[in-house]
């Protein structure tokens, strides 16, 4: 039987000599339903007697709950169910986290740990009887001070969030890879800087949403909502009910956008003990924008950095130290701490960096627990040693093109392994660079630069490179306590009685296409027009192992699973067909879409035929043989390796690597920042469906803006929440982000199906360095510069205040 | 607290009568009473504009606007664009260009360009940055909304 060493390295390699549709902008085939508005999203699904679930929050960052009375609210009429932390006690078990030991149950039991941390709930004919059922439940809190700083939550006698702890540290190690302390040693520049990067988040337009449904008879949970890994969540709801994963099962619906937190955990718990309390009938939850920002997944990397680069005379990165203080929040249940652990796999960008250290606090706070976000920790990162190689260009007089030649691992090095362990596949970033530069005109931007100086105004440029790791593993976060290594991922390949083909798949819509590229692929291994092919959701109890978008690999892997499958059809197929050809499997091919015999171009038929001779004509075939046209394959990463003691394995399978460059100006009476061009050179090798690369691209920079110029959640000292809406919590609209000039480069990935690499973080991993890196060139002859996200027109006016005169 | 009125109004061409709750949002009477789900909620602030639909040839935020304020209105929702199985040009130009990723913020981008086609056949840049200003989409960066308006007024005026 075929395997993973079987699927082919490029399209080359396909069974169809003239492949139509991988590499085209093919159209969306998800396109049509979402234009129409009949895509069926959570919020759109109604079941028979379903109720309505609201949530009631804790007004405090940290009080002790005395008293729940909702005996008034169960009283109101229409209202079914109300659930209270002691519900939670009794039929639940705290939720796991990462690192272990620092999660809750859904409801608060004993006291409430963040602004916006449920604390009961109400299941009611409608969502208006259930909030009118809220106002009426009566709690009593006895208030405990709150800690909102992370260095603060460090000191003795700050507020504990886990008395039984003792202390807020989640976490505290140091990572060393290579000889650091000797390439600081002997370096003959060392570049020191502290960076603050704020909370910010995914806000998908679309909020959580959950339907369950506990058969109280026979003891099963049924959710459907919209869930970004489907299995995860439903493997974690079995944890904190006590249930056999068999008696879970998790229907994922399309969902609008998620980058990384789609899953709301806490309203699937609680919606499935009020189920439960209910009688089984079926409870809906819609988070609404409040409470998705005060409550949901709306929050990461709320960081601390102090960081330095070691240099030689010709400015040749030595070594590399980061402390990083990362402030996780009230607990560890959203995976946020991922985020921490994910630099390990491009801790040294695209440098030759041979040493380097990582010391790492993970530290408690009474803020909303951090989630994943797209890019999942490596944007800040990249942020810190960008804007280092610039504070080292300006050190020694180098341009800042110039110092990231220097330091490039070279095109002939890979695949290469980063002092932080994880192995790049391929690459030439040298290329990147310098058809970035090409683009950007980059000598005659640099003297409209210096000509707008000279007339008063201030203009910088920002020149970055990164690394896009993609098609994550769980190795890669080993040493925040996630186990296991690899990411299995499923498709199943049919052909029906008609000769159509349907692929089968355990992941819901979220956005970026994947139906589409699964499609092309398979039409393209089977030489089918793309109409033939539809792709399908599985639930979990039906679908082949998987886990879905997330961490860059859907692409890659939904392509490996597709081709794997459709291998494996083949070979039965071509076991019938030998049969029919009266000949043996091994003198059968399939080619254009014709099972044949090899050599004998007359001597074939159509793969459909075959297929249609195992479902209906039993009579042709022999005793034993496989009547089913259908296959499963599930594709993982080959070659992972687990974590060493230090953190390093082979993680990430592939690297994409990008150069953006990006003008901006700085207003210096209004402090802000206008993004005036933008050009990005992108090495993702193979592209499936451009047109999809270049939206995951353009979205990304649209991200970066947000998180380099507006995003930011803030809490006061008390750690209560300043911005809880959009008119506080502020998203790029189309005012802000620029229209991007790309360019794509194609280095293909040695290791993967077709040469894909991992391309859906996009360009979080670069605009935000890029646009931050720019600012302080535009700052530069001001003798001043700024180390904090985002970069407001308050952050920058303040810092203006302390400016050399002008 | 729940005053109900009767009110009546016509959606898509097509007139409703309901009973509603004096509190109940348009957004709410369209998706939850006529069952027209193409419309999302993305803030239920009035700031993403996801909920945008004509409200007599007018772009309204129905997340912020009562049921029974259109009463007696003409209504159009994503629902109305298409032409049975042909998709509006917008509609069209959206699929071409990439112009959407996860879909749900798109209806609401559609009837805003919708009013702004409607209201003129060759827009300026400005006018499109300014309808678009409006929305939120966190998927696709605009660039390829912005392509599809473009595409959608050559469509349109090609079908004239």
């Amino acid at each position: 039987m075929s395997g993973v060493d079987d699927i082919p390295k490029s399209v080359a390699g396909l069974p169809n000599t003239s492949p139509r549709y991988i590499g085209q902008p093919v159209e969306r085939l998800e396109d049509p339903a979402l234009l129409t508005g009949r895509t069926q999203f959570i919020d759109d699904v109604v079941l028979p007697r379903m109720l309505h679930c609201a949530i009631l929050r804790s007004p405090h960052a940290h009080a002790r709950i005395v008293a729940v009375d909702t005996s008034e609210a169960a009283k109101l009429p229409g209202v079914v169910a109300v659930v209270t932390g002691e519900d939670a006690k009794r039929w639940s078990n705290p939720t796991m986290t990462v690192p272990p030991g620092w999660g809750t149950h859904c409801l608060a039991t004993d006291k409430a740990r963040f602004v916006g941390e449920p604390v009961a709930a109400v299941a009611a004919v409608s969502r208006y009887v259930a909030e009118d059922a809220l106002e009426l439940i009566g709690v009593e809190y006895e208030s405990l001070p709150a800690v909102a700083d992370a260095r603060k939550a460090l000191e003795p006698g700050s507020p504990l969030l886990f008395e039984e702890h003792g202390h807020n540290v989640m976490l505290q190690k140091v990572f060393t890879w290579g000889d650091v302390d000797a390439a600081f040693a002997s370096a003959v520049h060392v570049v020191q800087q502290q960076f603050r990067w704020n909370r910010l988040g995914a806000n998908p337009l679309e909020t959580f949403g959950v339907v369950s449904e506990w058969d109280v008879v026979d003891g099963t949970l049924t959710c459907r909502g919209s869930f970004q890994a489907q299995n995860h969540f439903a493997m974690a709801r079995a944890m904190v009910f006590n249930l056999p994963l068999n008696k879970v099962r998790f229907i994922s619906h399309p969902h609008g956008g998620s980058f990384g937190g789609k899953g709301g955990a806490r309203g699937t718990d609680i919606t499935a003990l009020l189920s439960r309390k209910a009688g089984g009938r079926p409870v809906k939850w819609i988070e609404d924008r409040m409470e998705y920002l005060a409550g949901g997944a709306s929050q990461a990397w709320d960081r601390h950095y102090d960081a330095a680069i070691a240099l030689d005379t010709n400015g040749k990165v030595t070594g590399f130290k980061v402390k990083l203080l990362d402030d996780l929040g009230a607990t560890a249940e959203g995976w946020g701490a991922v985020s921490a652990a994910k630099p390990l796999t491009n801790f040294t960008g695209c440098y030759a960096i041979p040493a380097a250290q990582y010391d790492l606090t993970i530290v408690a706070t009474n803020k909303l627990p951090g989630s994943p976000y797209r890019g999942m920790g490596p944007p800040p990162h990249n942020w810190v040693l960008e804007q280092l190689m610039d504070l080292a260009a300006r050190k020694l007089a180098f341009d800042p093109a110039e110092i990231r030649r220097r330091n490039f691992i070279p095109p002939e090095a890979f695949p290469y392994t980063i002092a932080s362990g994880n192995e790049y596949d391929s690459g030439d970033y040298r290329a990147a660079l310098e058809t970035a530069l090409e683009m950007a005109d980059y000598p005659a931007l640099r003297a409209e630069q210096l000509r707008l100086r000279s007339e008063g105004r201030y203009v910088g440029i920002g020149l970055v490179n990164t690394i896009e790791p993609g098609v994550f593993d769980w190795n890669a976060y080993a040493i925040v306590g996630q186990p296991g290594t690899g990411v299995p991922e499923g498709a199943t390949v049919a052909i029906d009685l008609f000769g159509k083909l349907t692929i089968k798949v355990g992941f819901a819509l979220e956005g970026q296409g994947q139906y589409t590229v699964a499609a092309q692929v398979l039409a393209d291994y089977f030489a089918v027009d793309i109409a033939d092919v539809r792709v399908v959701a599985l639930d979990t109890l039906s679908a082949p192992p998987h886990f879905g978008p997330g961490g860059s690999r859907l692409g890659v892997a939904l392509t490996g699973a597709v081709l794997g499958a459709a291998q494996r059809l083949t070979e039965k197929l071509i076991a019938v067909a030998a049969v029919l050809f009266q000949t043996t499997p091994e003198h059968v091919e399939l080619r254009n879409g014709m099972i044949g015999v090899k050599g004998m171009p007359e001597a074939q038929m159509p793969f459909q035929q075959v297929a249609q001779t195992m479902l209906a004509r039993s009579d042709l075939l022999p005793p034993g043989i496989d009547p089913n046209p259908e296959s499963t394959f599930v594709w993982t990463a080959p070659g992972r390796t687990p974590a060493d003691d230090q953190g390093r394995a082979k993680s990430y399978l592939t690297a994409a690597n990008a150069c953006h460059i990006v003008l901006v100006e700085v207003d210096i009476e209004t402090a802000q920042v206008h993004i005036k061009k933008y050009w990005i050179a992108d090495d993702c090798g193979t592209r499936l469906n451009p047109a999809n690369v270049e939206g995951q691209t353009q979205g990304g920079v649209a991200q970066g803006v947000g998180a380099a110029l507006l995003e930011e959640a803030v809490y006061d000292e008390d750690a209560q929440l300043r911005t809880s809406t959009f008119m506080d919590y502020l998203l790029p609209t189309i005012y802000e982000v620029p229209m991007t000039e790309k360019r794509a480069l194609c280095t293909p990935s040695p290791f993967t199906p077709l040469g894909a690499k991992g391309c859906g973080e996009g360009a979080m991993h670069t605009t935000p360095a890029a646009i931050l890196c720019a600012i302080n060139d535009a700052l530069a002859p001001l003798g001043v510069a700024l180390f904090e996200v985002p970069a407001s027109p308050q952050r920058i006016w303040t810092l203006l205040q302390g400016a050399a005169p002008r | 607290m729940t005053t109900t009125r009767r009110i009546g109004m016509t959606v898509n061409g097509e007139r409703h009568e309901a009973e509603v709750e004096v509190r109940t949002t348009l957004v709410d009477f369209l998706r939850g009473t006529l069952g027209l789900t193409g419309t999302h909620v993305g803030c239920e602030h009035g700031v993403c504009g996801a909920c945008t639909v004509l409200w007599n040839g007018k772009a309204v935020r129905s997340c912020i606007m009562l049921a029974v304020q259109a009463d007696g209105a003409e209504v159009k929702t994503v629902e109305g664009l298409a032409d049975g199985a042909t998709l509006h040009p917008i509609q069209q130009a959206f699929l071409e260009k990439h112009g959407l990723q996860c879909g749900f913020c798109t209806p609401g981008f559609m009837m805003s360009i919708h009013e702004l086609l409607t209201r003129t056949s060759a827009p300026t840049d400005d006018e499109i940055v300014d309808t678009l200003g409006g929305h939120i989409c966190r998927c696709t960066g605009y660039q390829a909304i912005v392509e599809a308006v473009h595409l959608a007024v050559e469509k349109m005026r090609a079908s004239k």
